[in-house]
């Protein structure tokens, strides 16, 4: 049993915003560039690393914990694209029980049967579900759980203001030894003017992009065909996109406490935005210059 | 590794032990199933794996009554001298505060120490909390217990409410446990967490070996045992002082220190694997400090056996045999008279698990007929997975088989046919809620309010007398009888299973 640190990240964001896709690639390229990588998505749809499975679902934490007394969380773990192994948390159906005590029980069983020592993890990247609404959505930051934390977002306001929240949270647990902010992963970024909205959020909120990825046809192929881009189009220059975050990602030491806006900063903030989005509506539209992320300290 | 103490959060029993609360069937069945000394088929008990067993468990369609693994807390971490237990809970949580201080200070009172009160405090959750989080109100009753007490340690008991709205109880413990110098340790025991109480003992022993048991202590005590036991008088002191060993009482009514120095001691012991077996079997693996392999302190052969242990373990062995002599010579003729006095009777046992192993060993070494007894769960195996502990195979080995050997958590409907099965002369027990039943069939109870009454040599006396006296209420019991009914329809009370709802079939 290995007595390694294991580099625990957390990946959040607002739920349809590309949160598991982007996950899923990061695994592959890690898995695929030798790390031994486990993915854990705390989703109660359960469905965090179907593309690293060739679409499959698997039978999640909280099934097993449904159908036995006694729960064996190995029998949780599967395998996927190149070695890397995948979780699923589970949870009830939408509408009844308690989907945060849900992620507390499942991150319980694995800590307590030490499957990540078992298997002599190098990385685990948790995938979780959007704001966060409760403190079971919050367990992956706490003391102990995760090292680092990234959020996922698009130029959106919806999204930058889940990401907000997020910031939140991790502020009320940071003086309790909890996960600090590793950056944010802006993606479906395709303009400047997106480019420009993030890169504006995250020096109001003290952090930085950690690489910036544009919505590509790619992925959505990718996925159809139930795989990731690093699987299907290991070629392509989105999954070159992805390798470059992975390895970002496994650079990045220093994290820190996000600087949130109150409610009424995001409202002056988005509103201030919304009239230069006008504006710029009526100018011709121009496609962002590909560069890497400027504000990579690390 | 049976323990894992990196995770602020307890296996629970289940999960370890593969505890179960409901079954029905002979102590050698029971035995043989649990494959503990009984081995999984080729005698050797190691070759089942650990957290292996399985057995098959009754479920009934109801609970009558049962107990909270919280509460278990209450009574471990709520009852140690110089801490404070926060019970991170609605208030409903803190009903037994009242039994359990009465309890700490009947305790005190035996053990001749200065009486005082419990130090708990219930963060009072109201619905505003569960909306909006507990973590305020925790951090406030934090400042408050520190203030008004100045402990040497806080407990933090949480709560199913807790529990489920994920109050960040070990941030708000850490970041006190840094800002007061003291530790602040949190119990996680959410009732909802395990089918047993007992699950709770561990919760409290799972904290105190993480946050409160020396590491690297620069000193060994090789006189000292440790003795993991509840509110009993004391029983162990005057009998280790005969291997020339003192006795360090854990966890109720210790110190902090005295807690502390559990990694220092030669020894840990108990009284009821039940209890015990969490805690022991952790200083053994953290700590080095050796756990007593052997059956537990009760009849003959369980007390020869378990001085020998001591005595091999602490390097005592010439004093283990002369005290063993010494104390077979002493009883002999009264238990002589006692077992003449006591031919034909028959007793019932209903009580914890491993406790009801040993007292059936006393009932029989003095010649008291054991057909049935109730235990309240049962766990295959202990955490230390030797055999050597298996107390329910050598109370067979040793005495012979109990027919009517039942798992039930407390449940009054069941008691009746149980009772009906064997029809002891009077039962023994520990627990509260089983006594009335007993006496409205004319069948007396015997208490065993001190837990350590039945413990040693001495303890088979106790026992004898206690069963004359309580045989000489027997009138009383049978007029209780003839004048009171039970609360059940005839259809139930002519029923002879009394797993008969947990079989049926609609």
């Amino acid at each position: 049993m290995g007595t390694k640190v294991i580099k625990q990240i957390a990946i959040y964001g607002k739920g349809g915003i590309g949160k598991s896709t982007t996950t899923s690639n990061i695994t592959a390229a890690l898995a695929e560039a030798g790390y031994k990588v486990m993915q854990f998505g705390c989703d109660p749809k359960s469905d965090s690393t179907n593309t690293l499975r060739g679409g499959d679902y698997i039978p999640s934490v909280l099934d097993l914990l449904r159908e036995n007394a006694r729960v064996d969380a190995h029998k949780a773990v599967f395998e996927g694209f190149a070695g890397s192994y995948c979780v699923e948390a589970g949870g009830p159906q939408p509408g009844v029980g308690c989907a945060g005590r849900g992620i507390i029980s499942a991150f319980q069983l694995l800590k307590q049967q030490e499957i990540f020592e078992e298997l002599d993890l190098d990385i685990v990247i948790f995938d979780v579900l959007g704001d966060v609404v409760c403190g079971g959505f919050a367990v992956p930051v706490r003391e102990g759980i995760a090292n680092h934390v990234f959020t996922i977002s698009s130029s959106d306001f919806m999204a930058i203001y889940a990401a907000n929240n997020l910031f939140k949270g991790i502020k009320t647990y940071s003086d309790k030894g909890g996960a600090l902010l590793g950056g944010v992963i802006a993606n479906s970024i395709n303009t400047d003017f997106q480019r420009a909205i993030i890169d504006d959020f995250v020096e109001k909120t003290q952090t930085q992009v950690i690489e910036y990825v544009p919505r590509s046809l790619t992925v959505t192929q990718s996925e159809l065909q139930g795989k990731t881009t690093i699987e299907a189009a290991p070629t392509s220059e989105q999954a070159q996109i992805y390798r470059q975050l992975a390895r970002n990602i496994i650079a990045h030491t220093e994290s820190k406490v996000p600087s949130p806006l109150d409610s009424q900063e995001l409202r002056d903030w988005s509103s201030d935005w919304g009239r230069r989005l006008i504006e710029e509506e009526t100018r011709p539209r121009r496609k962002a210059r590909p560069r890497r992320a400027a504000a990579l300290a690390s | 590794m049976p323990i894992n103490l990196k995770t602020p959060v307890v296996e629970s029993r289940e999960q370890r032990l593969g505890t179960i609360v409901g079954w029905d069937g002979s102590a050698s069945e029971l035995a043989r199933q649990s494959a503990y000394a009984r081995g999984c088929g080729s005698g050797e008990g190691k070759g089942c794996g650990q957290k292996a067993r399985r057995i098959c468990e009754l479920e009934g369609p109801f609970t009558q009554g049962s107990v909270c693994s919280e509460m278990m807390v209450e009574n471990q971490a709520g009852h140690i001298l110089d801490a404070v237990l926060i019970q991170h809970a609605p208030i409903g949580c803190g009903a037994g505060q009242v039994s359990y201080n009465l309890r700490f200070r009947n305790g005190l009172a035996a053990r001749h120490k200065p009486v005082q009160n419990i130090h708990q405090i219930c963060t009072n959750l109201t619905e505003r909390d569960m909306v909006f989080g507990g973590v305020a109100k925790l951090e406030q009753s934090v400042r408050d217990a520190w203030e008004r007490h100045h402990p040497k340690a806080i407990f933090i008991g949480t709560s199913c409410a807790t529990g489920i709205i994920g109050d960040d109880v070990d941030g708000v413990a850490s970041a006190f446990e840094a800002e007061l110098g003291i530790p602040v340790i949190p119990l996680h025991c959410e009732g909802f967490k395990s089918k047993h109480w007992s699950t709770g003992f561990d919760a409290a022993q799972h904290g105190i070996l993480r946050q409160i048991v020396r590491k690297n202590p620069t000193r060994k005590q090789d006189d000292l045992v440790n003795v993991i036991n509840l509110w009993g008088s004391d029983v162990f002191s005057p009998m280790l002082a005969n291997l020339g060993l003192r006795v360090n009482y854990v966890v109720d009514l210790a110190s902090i220190e005295d807690l502390a120095q559990m990694s220092e001691a030669a020894a840990t012991v108990g009284f009821c694997y039940t209890l015990s077996s969490y805690l022991a079997a952790g200083l053994e693996q953290e700590f080095g400090v050796p756990e007593i392999k052997a059956p537990m302190p009760y009849g003959i052969a369980g007390t020869d056996a378990w001085l020998r242990e001591i005595g091999r373990v602490t390097h005592r062995e010439d004093k283990a045999e002369a005290f063993i002599a010494a104390e077979h010579a002493r009883i002999a003729p009264r238990l002589a008279d006692l077992r003449r006095r006591l031919e034909g009777r028959k007793g019932y046992v209903a009580t914890g698990s491993a406790y009801s192993h040993g007292l059936i060993c006393v009932l029989r070494e003095l010649g008291i007929e054991v057909n049935g007894s109730l235990v309240f769960h049962h766990d295959p195996v202990y955490d230390s997975q030797d055999p050597r502990q298996d107390t329910l195979t050598h109370l067979i080995d040793t005495y012979g088989d109990v027919p009517h050997f039942s798992v039930g958590n407390r449940q009054q409907y069941q008691f009746y046919a149980l009772l009906q099965r064997v029809k002891p002369d009077f039962i023994l027990i520990r627990h509260n809620g089983l006594a009335p039943l007993a006496s409205r069939l004319g069948i007396p109870a015997i208490p065993l309010g001190d837990e350590h009454h039945a413990v040693g040599y001495q303890g088979i006396l106790n026992i004898g007398e206690s069963v004359l006296n309580i045989l000489a209420h027997r009138k009383f019991h049978l007029d209780l009888a003839a004048h009171t009914k039970l609360p059940y329809k005839k259809w139930w009370l002519e029923q002879k299973d009394p797993f008969a709802l947990a079989k049926r079939v609609e």
